[in-house]
């Protein structure tokens, strides 16, 4: 029943980790953006392998939205990307500091 | 056997998230991001669940990375300069990652192993991941959630038409 539960469960801990310091420690922003695309995979992983060892739909259901989800951050944020660019020439996150020019 | 597969997949999985935060080249980080993407795809597939396996590859691999690499285009971006890691990990963000930390290990404690066993119908093992049982969970009980994902769609698609429209 439990077959490999912990392998995945530690492989979406560590693919999180991942995720984490890139957010942290890179400056371009869309690397950051697919950094954060690693965490939500990472929680995707950790989801299927919790639906299948409670034999439920639940879990899945939700990896579905968590796709949605991202599919909506994606749209919004490189909308964000692409006027910040047109504004700034740079999508550098430090550069970023204001909310309204 | 099994075990060697996912190891395999897991492995290539985090090879690919490894390169994606190491390449200096945004490009290549989105393409590096498209084979974590295939990676997990077979993981879903070890784990039984087909429908999410083929979801996540066109889906994800398909329709999401290739906005990327869309937007990565139209922003003529220059190879970004050598990031120092044992640098930037010691500033501010660290200690709100540190607290970050904490707080889910205070959720993870309080959430005690009973709490989170819910009045889950079990299915049987061979069925588990089959279309039909997410669609029955989809249109049955989450179809509340699932029209609200509807409306988030549109309304992300609508805002990002509105922002990045040329005024």
């Amino acid at each position: 029943m439990n077959d490999y539960q912990s392998v995945y469960l530690a492989l979406s801990a560590i693919l999180f980790g991942v995720g984490v310091l890139g957010v942290i420690s890179r400056k371009d922003a869309i690397v950051v953006f697919l950094c954060i695309e690693i965490m939500l995979g990472a929680v995707n992983l950790a989801f299927v392998a919790f639906a299948r060892a409670n034999q439920s739909a639940e879990g899945l259901f939700m990896v579905m939205c968590i796709m949605a989800v991202a599919g909506a951050e994606a749209a919004i944020g490189l909308a964000i990307f692409v006027l910040l660019y047109r504004k700034t020439g740079t999508i550098n996150i430090d550069k970023f500091n204001l909310l309204k020019w | 056997m099994e075990l060697l597969g996912i190891v395999i997949c897991g492995g290539a999985a985090l090879a690919c998230a490894l390169l994606v935060i190491l390449s200096k080249n945004t490009v290549h980080s989105a393409l590096w991001m498209v084979g974590n993407c295939l990676a997990l795809g077979v993981l879903f597939l070890f784990l039984n669940s087909q429908f999410l396996a083929i979801l996540q590859v066109i889906v994800y691999a398909g329709a999401i990375m290739m906005f990327i690499i869309y937007a990565i285009m139209m922003l003529n971006l220059r190879v970004a300069a050598e990031t120092d890691f044992r640098k930037s990990l010691f500033t501010g963000r660290f200690v709100v990652l540190f607290l970050f930390i904490i707080c889910l290990l205070a959720l993870g404690l309080g959430l005690s192993p009973t709490a989170l066993k819910g009045g889950m119908g079990k299915i049987a093992m061979a069925q588990f991941g089959e279309v039909n049982l997410i669609a029955n969970y989809i249109f049955v009980q989450g179809i509340a959630a699932f029209e609200l994902v509807s409306v988030l769609l549109t309304a992300a698609v609508v805002g990002a038409v509105f922002l990045a429209r040329k005024d």
